[in-house]
């Protein structure tokens, strides 16, 4: 190529990213369209929208609301302080609302607004009285309560309080009143109940800061006093805590290391800087090109497929070692088809997984594959134009480092294959995975056991397991949901140790309503004379008393969730969906183990029938089985693609490829191996950093094989994985398990890549060199 | 030496009188003479949109700081035992919700318990100590729309509870022919 085309090419290359950079833009223009929800990296027939529906419904209180517990000896002068201290941050516009008085959470009387349904809604046990043709036995109790003086009588509305042991069922809130506190009694303690509301996302720094600052204090004048927390905000303000931290501890001992080494090998800053270019061309590329294709882009294509882009950093070193140290002599013909190779090994892994039926793989292979191209064309195009001082001590430093790590003897294939293979063995006795999401949750440890204390303490659950029930009409819905509940109550009694919330106990079917309208009607009869004759009442309150009987109107679900009590129960009513049916939840809480869960899928089946109108739906283990499909996906596509390669690269080498493969796939081995022996599950994370050591790896044996006389490939190979294992490695002293366990990964295998390197460098290159040409 | 302590014991039991206000510092103290006590009551419920009323009889033990037993006996038996906890009937029922509210002011009325009262109520107090009347008016609109005023009365006990509702009922409890209980 003349001179001048590379130059037109060049200039090409930078008029492409700057139509990039405007498309980017003008995509962005209302904001990055990402997801967040796992299901969106399955494919479009596997994801249930309706599941995710019901997880953000439920969900919700969580994310915008936060609780306190406060126990302290004394407690009224405490709560005071801490409620008044949050209250300020009500007043400052921080938070919507905190609630700690008694009066907070007061509501209006349900018999304000409950009194025209209470003839249609009858317990089960008055059902069974008046159904048995004991309804004259109602009477008794019903004096009783008439007569009471805490109670609030009336003869004419309600003589038999039909209303009050209809409410007496509903679940009541475990939190009092006691002190002029909202106040939870539990186990012969009293906490004082703090709630909060926030205005905005829990994920807000300012808010996140001044809630943060306001409990610190308080804890400090009072650190007698002890202080559960329940809510999303306090996950999310520990892990940006935790973010913010390591990035001032490792990320700046990672970017310290990089910027010593790079100073100390090239003796210019300006080598770091033209190490960025490819990356940030790369990432531009890849933003643009993803969005453009998928529409979409998930937070996680986003956070992975940048790390991959890291490998990219392999082209410019190896172009700026070569550089450095062949100085005027430099020829980009020469490193090229080294360059094009390691480039088309890399794509064609990612290409293979572009294949895949998962979309979200689909995305970050794109993502990584695009990511890859704009960086090496970067490489290619410009930085051979960007001026290098080339420092004599890098030549020097090259050559000696050379020496240095000649091994005594080299390895023999035969040693690698047995090595391999006692790998493989090892692997297969001992490697296990865990695709819990447990064993990824950032969370401190302190703050999960705040959290289930509190969840105990008030009979509280953060909706994780629940069934999710479908019907044609709401009429069928609510029979369906009040079979469930029938089913459950079943399975409870004969020893099932959970509890469940459900509209089908709240809002019976309009049949059923019916039914009781008839048994109240009976009971308005005889019992009803009887009832007022012994109180001493005149007989007309008796003719009032049926009079009211007509005003009596059905109630819906959507009276029902209008009021004060059904408002607690809107979490649990999804509505219309989307093929025209409806929808609604009943969740469960209370013991969490494998035998229950089996039981309550159980009744699910039975309940829904072969259609399947009934789901049980634990969303913690199907977030994990969704994390488990996505990495058996990857794992197997991943050996696919190895294979692949590993036939193109044998059509190349002949018989020295497995020089070139033992460094990508013996470092993936060698990870697996320490992983299977350290008792490490395997997982989506960890995973994904073998991606990076095998494409670093794989650059690796290319370089040595094709410049196995060149101390530059060496000094380039070297500061390749150092690099890498400062930017990746460095994470596996990270809090944040998934982080940990990617860069563990790193770390092992970089190490393992750079450490295999010289034992399976070719023996005398210049005669492979002639054997090549012959066979070329 | 006895005189000195006579003269003390003197002044000491003339000073309420002497003093020109009785407050409700002194009749919270007058009512703790007795820990305990037995008596009577007859319980009358005026319903506004009825021209009768729900009226009931039976006895009571009242033991301060611990609870009230309301044995009733005419028209229907029934025990109602009120604890500063929890309010149980004779079958060991709990309230209806929001009974342990009520429970609770019934209990604090009983006790003449005005520092928990004060929170919830204007206190006025009137007459002295031989014939004295607290009016109760809620401070809160929210507990005002359930309860108008409260009005107790009486002498060395409580005689009399008056509790008037928004929508014109009225709950009147008389308790008389009390003794002090000795000991429990």
């Amino acid at each position: 190529m003349t001179r001048a085309g590379y130059r037109r090419l060049g200039w090409l290359w930078f008029a492409i990213l700057t139509l990039c950079a405007i498309w980017l833009g003008w995509m962005l223009r209302h904001g990055l369209p990402a997801d967040t929800d796992l299901t969106a990296l399955l494919p479009a027939d596997r994801q249930a929208p309706l599941i995710e529906q019901a997880d953000r419904e439920l969900g919700r209180g969580f994310e915008n609301r936060f609780l306190l517990l406060l126990g302290d000896d004394e407690r009224v002068a405490t709560t005071r302080a801490l409620g008044q201290a949050l209250q300020t941050l009500v007043d400052d516009g921080q938070l919507a609302a905190i609630d700690w008085r008694e009066l907070d959470l007061a509501d209006a009387d349900p018999h304000d607004w409950m009194g025209h349904w209470r003839y249609r809604l009858l317990t089960p046990a008055w059902q069974q009285i008046i159904d048995r043709g004991d309804a004259g036995t109602l009477v008794e109790p019903a004096l009783r309560r008439l007569f009471s003086p805490t109670a609030r009588p009336d003869p004419v509305a309600d003589p038999f309080g039909l209303l009050d042991t209809w409410l007496a069922r509903l679940p009541g809130s475990p939190i009092g009143a006691a002190d002029g506190l909202l106040t939870l009694d539990r186990d012969d303690r009293q906490w004082s109940v703090l709630i909060g509301e926030l205005k905005g996302s829990p994920y807000d720094m300012p808010m996140q800061n001044a809630l943060h600052a306001t409990l610190e204090q308080f804890q400090q004048q009072h650190p007698d006093a002890e202080l559960l927390r329940s809510g999303l905000v306090f996950h999310a303000a520990a892990g940006a805590r935790q973010a913010k931290h390591e990035i001032s501890t490792i990320g700046a001992a990672s970017l310290l290391g990089v910027l010593l080494i790079i100073g100390f090998v090239f003796r210019s800053p300006r080598v770091l800087l033209q190490l960025m270019v490819p990356l940030l061309a790369g990432s531009l590329f890849a933003l643009t090109l993803t969005l453009g294709f998928f529409g979409r882009l998930h937070l996680l294509t986003l956070a992975f497929g940048a790390s991959l882009i890291g490998i990219a950093i392999d082209y410019v070193l190896h172009l700026q070692c070569d550089r450095a140290i062949a100085g005027a002599g430099f020829r980009l013909r020469r490193l090229l088809p080294s360059l094009a190779l390691g480039l088309i090994s890399s794509v064609v892994a990612y290409v293979a997984q572009a294949l895949t039926p998962m979309p979200g793989l689909r995305q970050m292979a794109a993502f990584a594959a695009f990511g890859l191209v704009g960086a090496w064309l970067t490489v290619v195009l410009w930085l051979p134009r960007f001026t290098l001082h080339a420092s004599p001590f890098t030549a020097r430093l090259a050559t000696r480092w050379w020496r240095l790590c000649q091994p005594r003897w080299r390895l023999p294939p035969w040693l690698a294959l047995v090595g391999a293979v006692a790998l493989v063995i090892i692997c297969a006795l001992r490697l296990t995975s865990d695709d819990s999401l447990e064993l990824l949750n950032p969370s401190p440890a302190a703050l999960m056991q705040d959290e289930q204390r509190v969840q105990q303490l008030l009979d509280r659950d953060t909706g994780s397991r629940y069934f999710l029930v479908q019907a044609e009409d709401t009429q069928t819905l609510l029979a369906r949901l009040d079979s469930l509940d029938a089913a459950l109550d079943r399975a409870i009694a004969d020893g099932l140790r959970v509890e469940y919330q459900s509209l089908a106990g709240s809002v019976p079917t309009a049949a059923a309503q019916q039914a009781n309208l008839s048994r109240v009607h009976e009971l308005y009869g005889a019992p009803l004379d009887d009832l007022i004759r012994r109180a001493g009442l005149p007989a007309e309150v008796a003719e009032k008393a049926r009079a009211r009987l007509d005003t009596s109107a059905p109630l819906t679900v959507a009276d029902w969730l209008d009021t004060p009590l059904g408002q607690y129960q809107q979490r649990l009513w999804l509505g219309e969906t989307a093929d025209d049916g409806v929808a609604a939840m009943a969740v469960v809480s209370g013991a969490r183990d494998a035998e229950t869960g089996r039981t309550l899928q159980a009744v699910a089946e039975a309940v829904g029938g072969p259609q399947a109108r009934v789901e049980y739906v634990d969303r913690v283990d199907r977030i994990g089985a969704l994390l488990g499909e996505l990495r058996r996906h990857t794992a197997l596509w991943v050996v696919l693609a190895m294979a692949l390669m590993t036939l193109a690269l044998v059509w190349r080498y002949r018989r020295r490829a497995w020089r070139v493969i033992v460094p990508p796939f013996g470092a993936t081995l060698i990870v697996l191996a320490a992983f299977a022996l350290g008792g490490v599950p395997l997982n989506i994370f960890n995973q994904l950093g073998l991606l990076l050591v095998l494409g670093i790896g794989l650059d690796a044996g290319i370089f040595n094989v094709e410049h196995a006389r060149q101390p530059s490939a060496w000094l380039a190979i070297t500061l390749s994985t150092l690099t890498s294992l400062l930017a990746f490695g460095m994470l596996a002293f990270s809090a944040t398990p998934a982080l940990h366990y990617l860069g563990l990964t790193c770390l092992i295998g970089l190490a393992s890549v750079w450490v295999l390197v010289p034992w399976v460098r070719p023996v005398d290159p210049d005669r492979i060199h002639q054997q090549e040409n012959e066979h070329g | 030496m006895p005189l000195r302590r006579w003269l003390i014991t003197l002044l000491l039991l003339l000073a309420p009188l002497s003093a020109q206000a009785f407050d409700l510092d002194d009749l919270q103290r007058q009512l703790a003479t007795t820990p305990a006590l037995a008596g009577s009551f007859e319980q009358r419920r005026e319903l506004a949109d009825l021209d009768s009323s729900l009226t009931s009889r039976g006895t009571f033990l009242f033991e301060r700081g611990k609870r009230v037993v309301w044995q009733l006996e005419t028209p229907v038996e029934e025990r109602i035992e009120l604890t500063p906890e929890a309010i149980t009937d004779g079958s060991g029922e709990s309230a209806p919700p929001g009974g342990e509210q009520v429970a609770q002011l019934f209990l604090q009325l009983l006790e003449g318990d005005w520092q928990a009262l004060e929170s919830r109520f204007t206190l006025a107090l009137s007459g002295d100590q031989d014939a004295w009347q607290v009016a109760l008016t809620p401070k809160e609109a929210a507990l005002r729309e359930r309860i108008a005023g409260i009005t107790l009365q009486g002498d060395r006990t409580i005689d009399r509870l008056d509790m008037r509702t928004p929508d014109g009922d009225r709950l009147e409890v008389r308790l008389f022919d009390q003794h002090p209980l000795n000991g429990s």
